[in-house]
């Protein structure tokens, strides 16, 4: 597959599979570590919206699904599917390091793997998913905080997760 | 000289066109062993009179249960054993049970031990405090 096509599948793919992943798991709705609050007060005060707030402070302060997919992605291209695994395993003890108490990072790595295996049949490697969840975590963290937040608060209502309610 | 890392990255991911090639056993073995070892896992870890599903919400995932954690860690030291190419006997599926039971008497007895709770265990901070 050429590797242009290959990169914009593989960022829509990994944003869809941590943003629902993450939005499942609650992360909109409180900040599950210490930091996410004041990332996610202050995205509100630029403007942004409370629930995209504490899920860019919660993934920023500690492995959930975004980092998952990225360490999945790099585990599968060096090891193969049992790289994945090894990486949701990873993933497990740095949510325990950090203190976190969810359950997104593991299952957003399990998902990631048996996404890139899928895909590897239609001839997507796993090197366009580890660029496309670069790119994919820069659409939400990068560009535009406050207007990301908006777009994650929309999603986090469709699945009843907001915080405000 | 800047290939170094180009080339060790290709070194690493030779011959993984189908993700398995590091391993001596067929995949059919590989999915036996795993599915053996998350079974094993959960079936030990009811034995011992952990619950099988976490508390609800599934947002606090201290309180450990027979699907999560056991099951991943048991896969995730089978996945190290398999790709150092070490399966025991029987194509890996001894090396799966024991796996499977180490990993429940772990989560049982070794767990608040070795990852111990948050000191503040107030679920995460509220929002209007």
């Amino acid at each position: 597959m050429n590797e242009v096509i290959g990169i914009i599948i593989a960022a829509i793919l990994c944003w869809l599979n941590f943003v629902i992943v993450d939005t499942y798991f609650g992360l909109p709705e409180q900040p599950g570590v210490r930091g996410a609050r004041n990332i996610g007060q202050d995205v509100e005060r630029r403007g942004g919206d409370i629930a995209g707030g504490f899920f860019q402070g919660n993934i920023l302060c500690s492995p959930d699904a975004s980092a998952g997919t990225l360490l999945a992605s790099i585990g599968y291209l060096l090891l193969g599917i049992p790289g994945g695994i090894i990486a949701a395993f990873f993933v497990f003890m740095g949510n325990r390091l950090c203190a976190d108490p969810g359950y997104a990072g593991t299952c957003g790595s399990l998902t990631a793997t048996v996404i890139i295996f899928v895909c590897s049949f239609i001839g997507m490697t796993p090197e366009m998913f580890i660029v496309g969840m670069v790119i994919a975590i820069l659409t939400i963290m990068g560009i535009d905080q406050a207007k990301a937040s908006i777009v994650l608060g929309k999603i986090a209502k469709k699945f009843n997760r907001h915080a405000r309610e | 000289m800047f290939d170094l890392v180009d080339s060790t990255l290709f070194f690493a991911a030779y011959g993984n066109v189908f993700g398995l090639g590091n391993i001596s056993i067929s995949s059919f073995d590989i999915l036996l062993a795993y599915i053996v070892a998350i079974a094993v896992a959960v079936v030990v870890a009811l034995a011992l009179k952990i619950p099988l599903l976490p508390s609800k919400p599934y947002r606090y995932s201290y309180d450990v249960s027979a699907i999560y954690p056991t099951p991943i860690i048991a896969i995730g030291v089978l996945s190290i054993f398999l790709v150092l190419n070490y399966t025991f006997m029987y194509n890996g599926l001894v090396l799966a049970a024991i796996i499977g039971i180490l990993s429940a008497l772990f989560v049982k007895y070794l767990f608040d031990f070795v990852f111990p709770k948050p000191l503040n265990e107030d679920n995460g901070e509220g929002i209007d405090e």
